[in-house]
């Protein structure tokens, strides 16, 4: 592995200095989902060929955990950003 | 041309003539000459034996590729003599023979090859079992090329060079000096790597084909500021991101590139007949180096063979330098060149070459086979079959290539991102054409670097675009046609070199099944040894082709993968590859001074022991005793919610916890298992301070963030100390009465009780200081500024000389620990333990608001335990190994994770996780340890002061 990954904080740097922190997307369910939903939360890992959205941390410098863009086939790296908090959901009227 | 900065002159390095050693004899060498010119000059053609059937070989390529020169120089094995300068002194040994070169015992393989057919080794070699390991010591001492001198081999620094740059140019032919010069031009940082000793391709040794103004363009490309030039330098691997691996002798160059251009052009194609592996035997731009850059002659009658305008020219160059050409072989039925008054012998080619240590004459004959063939008396034979492209880069970088059957060469379809290539690697050979490709090529670079919004550039790589076109259309191709292999049904026809495979071997691979190119390179071993498929994978794909009655494209090829070419171990393994970090404490120059035995923990160096654990234990039992813990894992946090923070990672509570006081806990995922542990202390109501094990400060660190990135919301801010403080813990029933000699507080047991926390001076240094009790007696854990660490150790050893202080080291710690039945996070659980089965279920509080674990937490509590980790105790002095079996109805039940002899049982402890129903006080277990089973007896209750009372003291 010998791509670059652009960290918000430091700029475009080697992939040696950060961490990767595996696909981001699924959120972690509250107590009260079913059994079904937190083993799929815990345990299951799509391992997707293909782009997918991950987690890195920038450990060897800023430490700043951000998302990254990322064909997992051939490591091109498409983006990269800070997190922000996804706006709530509203409920669905009625 | 020119010999600025040692890059642009033709040849090698020294400047007067120098004498060296073959194999003992001693040879003359003419300024800039290589050895191997030097031994050709000399009449020395055998060089080397080969690798199966021990055959005489000698110069083939003569320019670095194939095996035929690999020979020991200073103790250095497997250097292509071709491309190495002669120096003075040099002693240079020949290879894979024995006794000698002239007579090689081994050479017998050769006459009994039937008995050595394709893959014999695993044919042959499997049965009887019992016989494989004496195979595989004759096999071992008869395998392999060279021997590694472990006196003298491999001295030297192997070191590392990192480049930055906005084009890296690999090839320093006339499209990657054009590519090169148009991207430095454009104020762009360039680096330019070629292979060879000097500039200039093939140039270099076919000065018939050199334009005017070639040597101009050198200047430029060396005086230029901006192309920094790397020669004698093999770019082996090209990697995602643009990043170029380059072997120079003892340096691994490491470049990262915004673009690279892929000028690499092409490796001579061989012919396969029979003994093409005879030393008189040579590629023609081999015979080019060696008359052009190394003054040598071909003594004697040549036969030149091959279907394009090179063969015709390297005649010519051939007659002028004293040969006597007898005769040119061309494929086609027209010759492609102007012979002179050398015969031609159109439509045929060589069926064999014969002679025993060098050619004597070529037998030719119909390039269809059949007819009546003609012996010619020569002692060259001398192959002009066009190019190979190198493309392995091309391929490693991931662009697409597909085999265009017309032009039979293969053709980018896609480039990956960022690269680009030119020249002969993507078929252009014409060298006004090559420079055109490469100008374009360099602008197309800078154009990708600078952005398609600076119109001028644009505009300039346009102009190159169209100029480039117009000599596209009236370039020439030199005439290819197939018959890469004469159609002879002889045996000994070698498709590769290196590894001794014939056309036979390949045929017999493929009936055998191998018909796939991947798996009839694993079986056959072609493209396998020192040439990596330059000379052989060609011809290879093509038998394989036409034995499946397949197209080229619809064989495909092997895949390309680092090295191009091999590359000694030093330069990979070499220091600082990964800059592995190493820690030392404060106080380690100390514990150096007292002969302290150090162990890696993480990245860190700690004292195992001062030398004698035994007498360090006792030390912390009875008097006082004190240990560097500055590698623990060290956290300040700060901010309104950090009690909400905490209690989120943590399954205990800390919400309520008051300032000035300490608490254990344990960090487990979601899933429930255990991460870490370590202490969590309230200095304020919104400032705490933790630590974590040494082993996973970083691990932890990351943990935290990675939660808090998600919760943006929460007032936590977090400070990893980890290395801003000097930790030491000071143990033992004295360890009150030496603090309280040099702190400016009351540390009295109601002042400071156990799980407390304050903050004052120690020796003058303001401190943290905890009452906590890892080893089981009343202790101090004191945290200082790094750089008063010394300063505070020293002024604790001082004051704890009336008590007889000692210092302890990890190995006296383990012990004390165990005898209290600490368990240690990593060495005791493992990806599978949880708390609760951990034997910490007080510390999971179930009814708490969600934290990390507790869904995981819940429902393992609500079920039974699988297992548990308990305490056992062992009558006798054998300790059992750290993972010996627990055996459990003569079954595999669990494991010891730590055992030690405990002075204060006067019998062997340990923790091993025991099935559940085996895991309550008193249970007997079986310890299965060296094929001895012994019985242990679990012990609940903490083999040391269960009641606490030394603890809190």
């Amino acid at each position: 592995m010998s791509f670059q990954i652009d960290c918000p904080n430091c700029g475009t740097r080697g992939v040696w200095e950060f961490h990767y922190g595996g696909a981001a997307g699924k959120s972690r369910p509250p107590l009260s989902a079913d059994a079904a939903e937190w083993t799929d939360y815990i345990y299951n890992k799509e391992n997707l060929r293909g782009v997918q959205t991950e987690w890195w941390t920038h450990r060897s410098a800023c430490k700043l955990w951000f998302l990254v863009e990322r064909n997992t086939a051939t490591n091109e790296v498409l983006s990269s950003r800070r997190y922000s908090v996804p706006p709530r959901q509203e409920e669905p009227a009625g | 041309m020119g010999s600025e900065n040692g890059v642009a002159d033709g040849g090698h390095g020294h400047a007067a003539p120098c004498r060296f050693t073959f194999d003992g004899e001693t040879f003359e060498a003419r300024p800039g000459q290589s050895i191997a010119g030097a031994l050709h000059a000399g009449g020395q053609y055998v060089l080397s034996r080969s690798f199966k059937y021990h055959r005489p070989r000698g110069l083939f390529c003569v320019s670095g590729r194939c095996p035929n020169c690999l020979c020991t120089v200073n103790g250095e094995p497997n250097v292509r003599i071709c491309t190495r300068a002669a120096e003075p002194g040099q002693d240079v040994r020949s290879q894979n023979a024995w006794p000698s070169l002239d007579v090689d015992a081994l050479n017998v393989f050769d006459k009994l090859h039937r008995m050595m057919p394709v893959g014999f080794y695993y044919k042959r070699m499997y049965k009887p079992r019992k016989l494989w390991p004496l195979y595989e010591k004759v096999i071992r001492n008869i395998a392999g090329l060279g021997k590694v001198d472990f006196d003298h081999g491999g001295e030297g620094t192997y070191d590392k060079l990192n480049l930055f740059v906005d084009v890296a140019v690999v090839g320093g032919g006339v499209a990657g000096l054009q590519s090169a010069l148009a991207a430095a031009e454009e104020q762009l940082d360039v680096l330019l790597v070629d292979d060879q000793p000097a500039l200039g391709g093939h140039l270099r040794h076919d000065p018939d084909l050199l334009p005017a103004d070639f040597s101009e363009l050198l200047r430029r490309v060396v005086a230029h500021p901006r192309i920094q030039i790397v020669m004698s330098a093999t770019a082996f691997g090209l990697y995602e991101g643009n990043y170029l691996g380059i072997q120079q002798g003892k340096r691994l160059i490491r470049a990262r590139a915004h673009q690279v251009i892929l000028a690499t052009g092409g490796w001579e194609r061989p012919l396969v007949f029979e003994n093409n592996d005879l030393p008189g035997v040579l590629l023609a731009s081999g015979a080019q180096r060696l008359l052009h850059l190394d003054g040598c002659r071909f003594e004697g009658r040549a036969v030149v063979v091959t279907n394009n305008a090179q063969g015709y020219r390297i005649a010519a160059q051939l007659e002028r330098a004293g040969t006597k050409v007898a005769a040119i072989v061309e494929l086609n039925e027209l010759a492609a060149g102007d012979p002179g008054k050398i015969p031609v012998h159109a439509g045929k080619t060589i069926l064999t070459a014969r002679g025993g240590r060098h050619v004597r004459a070529a037998v030719v004959g119909n390039v269809n086979g059949g007819g009546k063939s003609d012996t010619i008396r020569c002692r060259w034979i001398i192959q002009a079959l066009g190019f190979t492209p190198a493309t392995s880069l091309l391929y490693q970088s991931g662009s697409k290539l597909r085999h265009d059957a017309e032009r039979d060469h293969p053709a980018v379809t896609q480039f990956a991102k960022g690269v680009h290539a030119c020249g002969a690697v993507l078929g252009t050979h014409d060298v006004v054409a090559a420079g055109a490709e490469g100008k374009h090529v360099g602008l197309t670079a800078a154009l990708a670097v600078r952005g398609e919004a600076d119109t001028a550039l644009r505009a300039r790589r346009d102009a190159a675009a169209a100029e480039l076109a117009r000599l596209v259309e009236t370039k020439s191709q030199p005439g290819v046609v197939g018959h890469y292999v004469s159609g002879s049904t002889a045996k000994k026809k070698f498709v590769c070199l290196c590894e001794d495979v014939t056309e036979k071997d390949i045929y017999d691979a493929i009936d055998e099944g191998y018909a796939n190119v991947e798996t009839l390179k694993r079986y056959s071993t072609i493209s396998m040894g020192p040439c990596q498929g330059k000379m052989c994978q060609a011809a290879a794909i093509g038998l394989c082709a036409a034995r499946n009655g397949k197209s080229i494209e619809e064989t495909g090829t092997t895949t390309s993968r680092p090295p191009e070419q091999p590359l000694p171990l030093g330069v990979l393994a070499g220091r600082g590859l990964h800059f592995s970090l190493v820690r030392r404490t404060a106080v380690h120059h100390w514990h150096e001074q007292q002969g302290a035995k150090f162990l890696d923990a993480g990245t860190w160096k700690r004292p195992e022991s001062y030398g004698d654990p035994a007498s360090e234990y006792e030390a912390v039992r009875h008097r006082v005793g004190l240990i560097d813990v500055s590698t623990l894992g060290k956290i300040e946090l700060r901010g309104r919610d950090v009690g909400k923070f905490l209690e989120f990672i943590y399954p205990n509570r800390f919400e309520k916890l008051k300032p000035g006081r300490v608490r254990y806990g344990v960090i487990c995922d979601d899933a429930g298992i255990v991460l870490d542990d370590g202490i969590i202390a309230r200095l304020e109501p919104e400032r705490f301070f933790l630590t974590t094990t040494t082993g996973n400060a970083d691990a932890i660190d990351s943990w935290f963030r990675s939660w808090l990135v998600v919760k943006p919301e929460w007032d936590v801010r977090m400070t990893n100390m980890s290395t801003c403080y000097a930790g030491m813990n000071i143990a033992g029933p004295r360890s009150r009465d030496v603090l309280s000699k040099i702190c400016d507080a009351n540390i009295s047991a109601h002042m400071l009780p156990y799980g407390g926390v304050a903050e004052f001076d120690v020796a003058g240094v303001r401190a943290v200081v905890l009452r906590i009790g890892f080893v089981g007696e009343l202790g101090f854990e004191i945290h200082v500024p790094t750089q008063f660490g010394q300063h505070v150790w020293d002024a604790l050893l001082a004051a704890g000389k009336e008590f007889d202080i000692e210092p302890f080291g990890v190995e006296a710690q383990r012990r004390l620990r165990l005898e209290k039945k600490h368990f240690l996070p990593g060495v005791d659980t493992d990806a599978l333990s949880n708390p609760i089965e951990a034997d910490v279920p007080w510390i999971v509080k179930l009814d708490k608001p969600d934290f990390i674990g507790k869904w995981s937490l819940t429902r393992a509590a609500n079920r039974p335990a699988r297992n548990r980790l308990v305490g056992f105790r062992l009558d006798g002095t054998t300790v059992p190994d750290e993972a010996s079996l627990v055996i459990s109805d003569g079954r595999l039940g669990g494991r010891v994770t730590s055992a030690r002899y405990s002075p204060v049982t006067g019998g062997v402890i340990g923790l091993a996780w025991v099935p559940a129903e085996q895991s309550a006080n008193g249970d007997r277990i079986e310890i299965q340890m060296n094929g001895r089973r012994m019985t242990a007896v679990v012990q609940h209750a903490p083999f040391y002061d269960p009641e606490e009372a030394r603890l809190n003291g």
